[in-house]
């Protein structure tokens, strides 16, 4: 009997993570009519980033809002929108802008259901540009995932992946409460498979990139690419990587951590944002506190961004970011003990 | 009217010291200016030594307790004073600190005080914890290992950095099953043990160093393995790196057979060509010295300096019964006694020393292989090879250190050393003087490293 | 005085002062131009802003000024900085991340600021600039200096709250603050029918009690006119204006714009209204210089910015170990 054929691409259609993002919402559009994308240019222009791309022209003006330049006000909306029916996703232009909406989704958004006592949902989407390593200098390349992720009442997801980065935003469209999703915009243009149709990734959960022994990297967005870079030369030099993709930050998936770090005894984390007070932070408090601490076999390390705004000059810039030597550098001298 | 001890100031800012270590047991004689107790400050650690001769009647202070300066330590008693039940002042017990007592009881807590020389941390954990607590320097995983399975981690050599105790130094140290070694201990004549050979490059650990210099290679005894050097790498302190290979069959090195010295030492030297260090300080202990010698001989290029104590190779006469003692040991109780003719005082070997020693020696096939290497190397306790040639062609700083109560290799086969070697005895020092008296040992090992670091034309 | 009809500019000030602005408009443009074909040569990273278009706007409002009074401007800042008396050759230089910058290399073109010309700065943030030229008015009028402050915005920043915020404020205070909108129809791609509920920004004065004025912002004397009443009255202690420049910017909104929401025609139509040629004309007819001391003037500027990249090319790199430098004050040493 012949083996059964398999369709040559039933399973390998390759999207890149900004045509990830829109399928995700053109999907929500398609099949709910309380959706709506609001955000800067998000119609014509089709994003700053060609997100929404051709959203517009399929959906309308009326579905595929340009806002003006108010994201206070248009934060704002969205989030009163959301309280009473609507299923909007914000677009900020950039991250750094969502500085001046703080006010709605930190102080609104964030605690409207707790304030109420449980009696409203504030079930909205904030999309978040971000990261370094466009030339934008200061005001157009911060990593905010930290600061959001320190207020109960939000989630915040960061996916490395075009398949995450749909499946992400379509589990955010279903959540009844307020989702941050970071999206880093090196990444926009990256291809990878997704599959076709509504499916979700679950919120708070990691996912394992690589399995090893010797050395756990926890990372997240584009950091989980340069750690998977890094270990594959690591792996020519005996090292054996394993490698968490954290895809949320709020709520943070600690069991699979705590369950690596017991295998690997020694942690280092990589992050974008600000190394002081960072994820890297949250997770090794984590690890000292859990039942991995006895496990441990080195000092946890943490990588992250340096203690300076983003510099404009681009060697500055790279330098301001862990990269891939350096996440390589880090990891081997944990695994040969020389720290 | 006895004499007190005080812990003395010995450092400008100094109002405590950590009373470190004490050389002497209570009902002990001393002579006036021997060396009574180690003290350790922030900046220094330094032996003080005995005001006065006659016999320690009290300890009043417990090694490892933290003291105020001028506080009482001891009392002298005159040869023939009469010693009161209890000291003229009572006992202190310093100030470990409660916590620190609570987290390192594992650890410290079943520290052979006073006497057991590798009862500390394997390097300067203690010098730099603020509270001064001897506390080794160990990961947590280490400790979970070390509390699970007993071990001592005082007693462990660290291969992190600053000398860190990690998991697998700790694991080495504990029994593969105990359970067979136990029933093997119980039985008159012990089955001969079948043993494999496996194939792994020899077992090499190393601590880098603070400062520039060479590093220096640590080759250790017969039936001995690399946890061993703690007491003198700590002595030695941390400005050179630290590097320990472990000799075939022992420790974490494999199990092999090998039939000659010449093999054996060709092993060795081969780990050694691994190091891709360009210079470095050789130190050899017994067996180690002449394998240290022997790499001398033939990598003299690569040798900055060469250090041996108590070496072999320089005569025919060993203790070849203590040997195979050692080697065949299935419990502490059948050890202890051998490990007490290594030292010059046999109360040196506590029993927790001892233990601790088994532990690292549960492997019933490593004891098998140890025995098998002893019977090519020493077969009828006789040192079967002789390095007195290669030696004389030793043209680096060459020192000889040695116990003059060493009753093992006796330190007469010293003699035999070409006169290039400078001859170090030391008194109240068996076979095991860098256990013994580290510090001892330490000072003219520094100065050889020193000489073999200044360019051959301004020596 | 009355029987004079000639532009404003022309009877204020003198030939030389004129001249000067005819230099800085093509400083401007020609600046801009060679910041584009160095971005397009990829000796520049990161995208731009570029005003070429918007010449007169900026050179006029900053004509009355002296180095003791402030501007704010904003990611479209190259015109104002230029304006406000940078030489090209330090803006090159931050341009190319170079320690010879502006910014030593730190902020590149959104961060511009030369803060001894009472330059505050370009701003990467739209509306950010308001708040804080309101500031630096609270701090004139406090240390009574006498200075005003220009704050430039476009045309999209008026609908952010810093706008409606800032002018209020500087309303109740009566601070010496000139609100300078550079409406160019369009906030990216928004033209302000669809994102402002008013026909003209300069309405808005009128919520915050200050006078408004709407103007041909390629008219480079009607510009100048309108400001220069405006200053007086600020430094006068009677408070702020608002003043609404109408111009275009030829460019796209920046590197990545692919010009969707207008048409070519309308771009065309603008073009033809060049504020640079039209400033040289009027200069030309009113005798204040000939074609040949104007192509001279234009010439020159060339020179400058050809020589300008050239010091920027020759600049040297930050050091990766100053990464953290400027942090806080104790870094500067
Ligand atoms: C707070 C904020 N929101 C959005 C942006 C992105 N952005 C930069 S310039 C711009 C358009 C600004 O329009 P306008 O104020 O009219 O100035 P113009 O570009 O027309 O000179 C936008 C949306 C930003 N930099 N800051
Ligand atoms: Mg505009």
């Amino acid at each position: 009997m012949n083996a059964p054929t398999r369709q040559p691409d039933a399973d390998i259609r390759e999207l890149s993570y900004s045509e990830a993002i829109r399928e995700a919402m053109g999907l929500a559009l398609e099949r709910d009519e309380r959706v709506v994308l609001m955000g800067e240019d998000i119609g014509v222009y089709g994003g700053a980033f060609q997100v929404t791309g051709d959203l517009v022209e399929r959906f309308g003006a009326d579905r595929v809002m340009d806002t003006p330049i108010s994201e206070l006000g248009g934060a704002g909306v969205a989030v009163g929108a959301a309280l009473t029916g609507l299923r909007p996703i914000y677009e900020f232009q950039f991250s750094d802008f969502a500085a001046l909406a703080m006010e709605q989704i930190v102080n609104q958004a964030a605690k409207m259901r707790y304030m109420l006592g449980g009696e409203a949902s504030v079930p909205v989407v904030f999309r978040m540009p971000a990261g370094s390593g466009t030339g934008a200098a200061a005001q157009h390349s911060q990593s905010f995932e930290a600061w959001f992720g320190h207020v109960p009442g939000l989630k915040v997801v960061q996916p490395s992946t075009p398949e995450d980065a749909k499946g992400l935003l379509l589990a955010a469209l279903e959540d009844p409460d307020p989702v941050v999703m970071f999206e880093h915009k090196l990444l926009y243009k990256m291809k990878g498979h997704v599959p076709e149709g509504w499916y979700t990734t679950p919120i708070g959960k990691s996912a394992i990139r690589r399995h090893g022994k010797d050395v756990t990297i926890v990372a997240s967005a584009i950091m989980v690419h340069r750690a998977l870079a890094a270990a594959e030369k690591l792996a020519g030099e005996g090292i054996e990587v394993e490698i968490i993709d954290l895809r949320s930050v709020r709520p943070i998936d600690g069991d699979a951590i705590i369950g690596s770090v017991k295998k690997t005894g020694r942690l280092l984390c990589v992050y974008e944002g600000v190394r002081t007070l960072g994820i890297g932070a949250e997770i090794s408090a984590m690890i000292a506190e859990s039942e991995a601490f006895d496990f441990l076999d080195a000092p946890v390390l943490r990588l992250g961004g340096a203690e300076a705004p983003i510099p404009y000059n681009p060697d500055l810039e790279k330098a301001a970011v862990p990269q891939i030597p350096d996440i390589e550098s880090a990891a081997r001298r944990l695994a040969r003990r020389e720290v | 009217m006895p004499t007190e001890v005080i812990l003395p100031k010995v450092d400008m800012d100094m109002d405590a010291g950590l009373l470190a270590q004490w050389h002497v047991a209570t009902g002990e004689h001393v002579e006036k200016g021997a060396a009574l107790f180690d003290i350790e400050t922030d900046k220094a650690a330094m032996e003080v030594e005995a005001p006065a001769s006659g016999i320690v009647g009290h300890i009043v202070a417990e090694a490892g307790s933290r003291i105020p300066v001028g506080q009482v330590v001891a009392w002298i008693y005159a040869e023939n004073e009469e010693i009161p039940d209890l000291p003229p002042g009572g006992t202190i017990s310093g100030d470990t600190g409660a916590a620190e007592q609570e987290a390192g009881r594992n650890e410290v807590a079943e520290v052979p005080q006073p006497t057991a020389p590798a009862a500390r941390g394997s390097d300067e954990a203690g010098a730099e914890n603020d509270s001064g607590s001897p506390r080794p320097r160990a990961t947590p995983a280490a400790r979970a290992a070390a509390r699970k399975s007993g071990v001592d981690l005082g007693r462990v050599a660290g291969s992190g950095p600053k000398g860190r105790i990690q998991a697998d130094d700790v694991m080495r140290q504990q029994p593969v099953s105990s359970g067979p070694a136990a029933v093997a201990g119980l039985s008159e004549a012990a089955p001969p043990v079948d043993w494999a050979e496996n194939q792994r490059p020899l077992a090499m650990t190393r601590r880098k160093g603070r400062a520039k210099g060479h590093p220096i290679l640590l080759i250790h005894g017969f039936a001995a393995d690399a946890s061993g050097w703690a007491p003198l790498e700590k002595a030695l302190g941390d400005a050179r790196e630290i590097i320990r290979i472990e000799l075939p069959c022992h420790g974490r090195s494999p199990l092999v057979r090998i039939g000659s010295f010449r093999e054996f030492t060709r092993m060795m030297v081969r780990a050694f060509d691994d190091l891709d260090v360009a210079q470095l300080h050789l130190v050899g202990h017994s067996l180690g010295g002449a394998v240290a010698a022997a790499i001398a001989d033939i990598r003299p290029r690569r040798i900055a300096s060469l250090s041996l104590i108590s070496p072999a190779g320089l005569g025919p006469e060993i203790d070849g019964a203590t040997l195979y003692g050692i080697a065949r040991a299935t419990r502490t109780d059948s050890l202890a006694p051998w490990l007490k003719r290594l030292a010059a005082r046999p109360d040196a070997i506590s029993h927790d020393f001892a233990k601790a020693a088994m532990m690292a020696r549960m492997e019933p096939e490593l004891r098998a292989a140890q025995v098998e290497l002893a019977d090519m190397l020493f077969p009828d306790g006789t040192q079967s090879f002789d390095l007195s040639a290669a030696m004389a062609r030793v043209d680096t700083p060459f020192k000889i250190v040695w116990g003059r109560q060493d009753r093992i290799l006796p330190w007469r086969h010293a003699l035999r050393a070409p006169d290039v070697a400078g001859l170090h005895l030391l008194d109240k020092a068996g076979h095991i003087p860098h256990i013994e008296r580290p510090e001892a040992v330490a000072l003219p090992l520094l100065e050889n490293f020193r000489t073999g670091e200044i360019p051959v034309q301004q020596r | 005085m009355s029987d004079d009809n000639r532009p404003f500019a022309i009877r204020k000030y003198d030939a030389a002062r004129l001249r000067d602005a005819l230099r800085k408009m093509y400083l401007i443009r020609f600046f801009e131009e060679g910041a584009e074909d160095s971005y397009m040569r990829g000796l520049i990273h990161g995208t731009m802003h570029l005003s070429i278009g918007q010449e007169a706007s900026a050179v006029a409002s900053c004509i009355g000024l002296t180095d003791e009074d402030k501007i704010t401007s904003t990611h479209r800042g190259h015109g104002h900085c230029i304006s406000k008396g940078a030489e090209v050759g330090r803006m090159f230089a931050e341009f190319f991340g170079k320690e010879e910058g502006y910014c030593h290399g730190r902020g590149g073109s959104m961060h511009i600021a030369d803060v001894t010309k009472g330059n505050l700065g370009a701003n990467g943030i739209v509306g950010g600039g308001l708040p804080i030229a309101v500031g630096a008015g609270l701090t004139a009028k406090r240390l009574n200096t006498g200075a005003v402050a220009i704050c430039f915005f476009g045309d999209g920043a008026n609908n952010e709250g810093a706008f409606h915020e800032a002018l209020n404020m500087a309303a109740i205070w009566k601070l010496p603050v000139v609100f300078i909108c550079e409406n160019n129809k369009y906030g990216m791609s928004t033209s302000t029918e669809r994102s402002t509920a008013v026909k003209n920004i300069a309405e808005r004065a009128v919520a915050y009690a200050m006078p408004g004025h709407t103007v041909d912002g390629n008219d480079f004397s009607a510009v100048a006119e309108t400001v220069e009443t405006a200053i007086a009255r600020a430094r006068a202690g009677e408070g702020p204006s608002l003043i609404e420049n109408l111009t275009y910017r030829w460019r796209g909104h920046s590197k990545s714009d692919r010009n969707r929401y207008r048409t070519k025609q309308e771009i065309d139509e603008w073009i033809a209204r060049d504020p640079i040629q039209r400033f040289r004309k009027e200069l030309i007819e009113h005798a204040i210089l000939d074609e040949s001391e104007a192509e001279k003037v234009a010439t020159e500027a060339r020179q400058e910015v050809e020589a300008g990249i050239e010091f920027a090319k020759s600049g040297t790199a930050p050091r990766v170990s100053d990464l953290a430098r400027y942090v806080y004050a104790e870094e500067n040493a």
